[in-house]
């Protein structure tokens, strides 16, 4: 065969070499070590950031807003509204993460006094951190906390222009964030919150909200209480109510307790609109393993041993089969870092090595190679048996 | 408490496809291997996410040098020898090709291929089948002498065509078959994957490309690339290998010319004999070599002196309709305004907008692959990294919505509906994506340009030259073999091939 002849084409191997070791003889001795692309991605994502608390104020008699920022005084990641942070708390020398809605604007975790903040509920009695925010949660505490996190905001290539948000109790803490970016300028939709309270002097962040109404920005307070006096809408948030208030093409988004996803599932699926019109934040972790289908009810008082690999150690701790293995490594001082804490995120993905456990059904997030492979969510996993983990060193 | 053993044979930093078959191959022989990933899984960018309860392939298109069950290609051989059993599902169509004035659906085989090809441009058969028969017998030789490397003079008797094609650009052999332009346009939709234009991309590597891709079709795993990954990673475990996730290295240790270990980001500091490292030599001679002077100026003049590659940009769809109801009919479509590659290479230097692009839907290779009655469509571009150094972290969000409805809007006007009126979810996979979850240096995953200045025989025949700190290997796109997942597990192996070399020359040394 013949490309140009004979002594040219059996010289193409000496020719290319000799013209890649000219080009590196000819190339600069000095380190080229700016990486901008890298840099983005660490600008928007830093993973996690040592915080200061500098501010807490109350948001309703029964919840409070608290403000932190970095302690090293630079910008916040740039984050979606409607989007989460995940701290992680020294309690008593144990870390124990949560996730929480950021209810700030992004535009204001960039400004020259850049923060953050979540707004949190005083729980019933069962919410450890909960409490611990609103009762001890001192100005001048330092956390790690990630940000932004979560699928929970207004996507302009699938979402509508007008959108919809139902909002139950402390639920609310997304679509501030969003409410605030609109009123800035910085969101082009068309928010209309329909808000779900129990009763009308326990609205959460009420007059934050009052503040950000305008042209596109328009709040709908729902009160399923008794209260006689009380002019505005009444009860939950039904189809219809939430048909009253829709203007032509909405995508609707969901963020509230559990017991209000049950039931706006139900009302939802009335409205007669495309599956991908209605987005359901993810509602953290399941506060009562033993309601779900599948649940070996028998097994909930149970206390089983749980190996923990790291590297080459191990540790055996006790976890309780009505509580994640999550919960069980917080518990007994083992750093097992979550995020979404819903099962969804995938942060915490786990192998379980030995054992049965259970998978709480509700926003499993897992790859189907990863379920084949025994992988597990910490956050959404139970023991059933004595079992055996790996999970990443911290 | 003591997370590591006090030494390891091997450490292998980056648990992607090519760390993971340095791996398997070095626990094969009974080495002790330690891999830490930074990420909380295995695979780099081969893997998938979770979307609202739909998993979704994050970057594989095609998995070539796979070949089926009765004739497998290196890749696919590799994964059987080593125990990875993947559930391979065949791709039906090499690509269709969107050009104008062409719309031709290709399928894969020589004679087959060659045949359509003639369908669209009559009288071109003959020619058509040379030039793939041609690409054949280089890529049968580029196999044979990976394993059995040979003399000059031997060389040109048994593989002729490889020699004699060695010096050329893809255009300059292209040219010699004097074939319509048309044709031609159909011989080079799939070129994208190694990136450079035709006037400076080795003809070597075409040919690779072509008598994998075309002669032999290609493959996906059933649950995604993360299946591959997982399964390799699994293997690797049960084979004795210790792998940790989320472990950042960010220094290599080095002694009197020699790698003796790791640092990470935790503060862990782990010694062996060997490290093999993913990330790119460019992080590694910049950031990771410690102390810093033990990294020699050749090093940085090498990396210096060779151009970072492609990386990508895909807008990744779950429609709410299945490919059936939106008339979309093929696994895979190349469109562009014109298939003068030099041409397309030089705009993908920019932001935008791009003309040619890359479509995949897998339902139609995998049925399954998203839930009843919806289907995943995604949009890829690769660009070059020049253009995405520019953007900011303010501007970032802005640009990337920009591109991605610049590429739904390109790909609306071939299918004639608004892609946007059916997004149940969406993904916009960018630069700084790939940066994120893998650390690679730019975002890029390409590794280094195939080009005429840095070609695959000459990163053959200098590569013991390049090797500047002993007992430090590298793995992964920037090496040899170039981008794309199966190149990835032949670097992966060289990488571990060359560890094993050394091992066995220190003990016929030490008797």
């Amino acid at each position: 065969m013949k490309i140009k002849g004979f002594l040219k084409d059996v010289g193409g191997a000496s020719r290319v070499t000799k013209r890649r070791l000219a080009a590196f003889a000819n190339a600069s001795a000095v380190p080229q070590t700016v990486d901008p692309i890298g840099d983005v991605s660490r600008e928007w994502h830093p993973g996690a950031l040592e915080l200061v608390v500098t501010d807490i104020r109350t948001a309703s008699p029964t919840a409070k807003t608290v403000r932190f920022e970095r302690a090293d005084g630079k910008k916040l990641p740039i984050f979606y509204p409607g989007q989460y942070i995940s701290l992680a708390f020294n309690m008593d020398g144990r870390t124990v993460c949560r996730p929480y809605s950021i209810s700030s604007a992004p535009y204001e975790a960039r400004t020259d006094r850049p923060y953050a903040e979540i707004t949190v509920r005083k729980s019933k009695g069962d919410g450890y951190i909960s409490d611990y925010i609103n009762d001890q949660l001192e100005v001048g505490t330092r956390v790690m906390g990630s940000m932004g996190l979560g699928q929970f905001y207004w996507e302009p290539l699938r979402d509508a222009k007008n959108v919809v948000a139902l909002a139950g109790g402390v639920g609310i803490t997304p679509f501030v964030s969003m409410a605030k970016e609109v009123a800035h300028g910085t969101l082009p939709i068309d928010l209309t919150i329909l808000f779900g309270s129990v009763s009308s002097d326990d609205i959460i962040l009420k007059d934050e909200l009052a503040a950000l109404e305008g042209e596109h920005v328009h709040v709908v307070h729902v009160l399923s209480g008794d209260e006689p006096d009380w002019k505005g809408e009444r009860g939950f948030l039904s189809a219809e109510l939430i048909k009253k208030y829709s203007k032509g093409d909405c995508s609707y988004f969901i963020c509230g307790p559990q017991a209000m996803y049950r039931f706006l599932r139900e009302e939802v699926a009335k409205l007669d609109v495309p599956a991908r019109r209605v987005r359901f934040e993810v509602f953290g972790q399941a506060k009562d393993v033993t309601v779900f289908e599948g649940y070996p009810k028998e097994l909930a008082d149970k206390t089983f041993q749980l190996t923990v690999v790291r590297g080459i150690q191990r540790d055996v701790i006790p976890a309780k089969a009505c509580e994640s293995l999550v919960t069980a490594c917080e518990r007994a001082g083992i750093i097992l870092l979550t995020d979404c804490r819903s099962g969804e995120c995938g942060f915490c993905r786990t192998k379980v090595l030995s054992g049965e456990y259970f998978v709480s059904p509700e926003g499993d997030g897992r790859r189907a190679a990863d379920k084949d492979f025994n992988y597990v969510h910490a956050c959404s996993a139970y023991p059933l048996s004595d079992m055996t983990i790996k999970i990443p060193i911290v | 408490m003591k997370f590591y053993k006090d030494h390891y044979d091997v450490i292998v930093v980056g648990g992607a496809l090519a760390g993971l078959s340095s791996a398997l191959m070095l626990a094969d022989k009974g080495l002790d291997v330690l891999v830490l990933e930074r990420h909380n899984l295995p695979g780099g960018i081969a893997t998938s996410f979770v979307r609202g309860g739909i998993e979704i392939e994050a970057s594989l298109h095609e998995m070539m040098s796979i070949g089926s069950k009765e004739h497998r290609l290196k890749v696919g051989k590799f994964f059987d020898d080593m125990g990875v059993d993947i559930d391979w599902l065949r791709v039906p169509e090499a690509y269709h090709a969107s050009l104008p004035g062409l719309e031709v659906t290709l399928h894969p085989g020589f004679e087959t291929f060659a045949k359509e090809v003639d369908a669209a441009v009559p009288g071109t058969y003959e020619k058509v089948l040379k030039v793939l028969n041609l690409c054949h017998t280089v890529f049968d030789s580029v196999n044979e002498l990976s394993i059995h490397p040979m003399s000059k003079p031997q060389m040109l008797l048994k593989h002729e065509a490889f020699v004699k094609t060695a010096g050329y650009s893809t255009k300059e052999v292209l040219d010699t078959f004097d074939l319509p332009q048309k044709a031609l346009d159909l011989l080079a939709p799939y070129w994208i994957y190694v990136g450079s234009g035709f006037s400076d991309l080795p003809f070597t590597i075409y040919s690779v490309l072509m008598a994998d891709y075309v002669g032999y079709g290609s493959y996906i795993p059933r649950k995604f690339s993360h299946e591959m990954s997982l399964k390799m990673a699994e293997r690797a475990e049960a084979m004795g290998v210790q792998i940790e996730y989320r472990q950042h290295v960010d220094k290599i240790l080095v002694k009197d010319g020699k790698a003796y270990g790791v640092r990470t980001a935790r503060g862990d500091e782990i010694h062996a004999d060997y490290v093999i490292c993913s990330a790119y030599p460019n992080s590694v001679y910049t950031h990771m070599i410690e102390p810093a002077s033990e990294v020699p100026a050749k090093a940085i003049k090498m990396v210096n002196g060779r151009k970072l590659s492609l990386t990508a940009f895909s807008v990744i769809l779950i429609l709410d309709k299945t490919a059936e109801e939106l008339g979309i009919k093929d696994y895979s479509v190349f469109r562009g305004t014109t298939m003068d590659t030099d041409a397309c290479y030089e705009e993908l230097k920019g932001l935008g907008p791009y003309h040619y692009i890359t479509c995949i839907c897998h339902n139609l290779a995998n049925p399954d692959a998203t839930p009843k009655g919806t289907c995943s469509y995604s949009i890829t571009t690769l660009p070059r990294v020049d253009g995405w150094k520019t953007v900011t972290a303010e501007d970032y969000d802005k640009v990337k919505h920009q591109v991605a409805n610049q590429l739904i809007e390109y790909m609306n006007e071939y299918l004639g509906f608004d892609l946007r009126d059916h997004v149940l979810e969406c993904v916009i996979e960018t630069p700084m994506t790939v940066a994120h979850y893998t650390g690679m240096w730019n975002g890029c995953i390409y590794g280094y340009s195939h080009s005429m200045d840095d070609h695959i025989v000459a990163r053959l025949q200098t590569a013991e030259e390049e090797k500047f700190i002993e007992g430090l290997e590298f793995s992964g796109a920037h090496q040899i073999s170039g981008d794309g997942m199966g190149p990835a597990v032949t670097n992966g192996r060289k990488a571990a091939k060359n560890v094993l070399d050394d091992i066995k020359k220190k003990e016929a040394a030490a008797k």
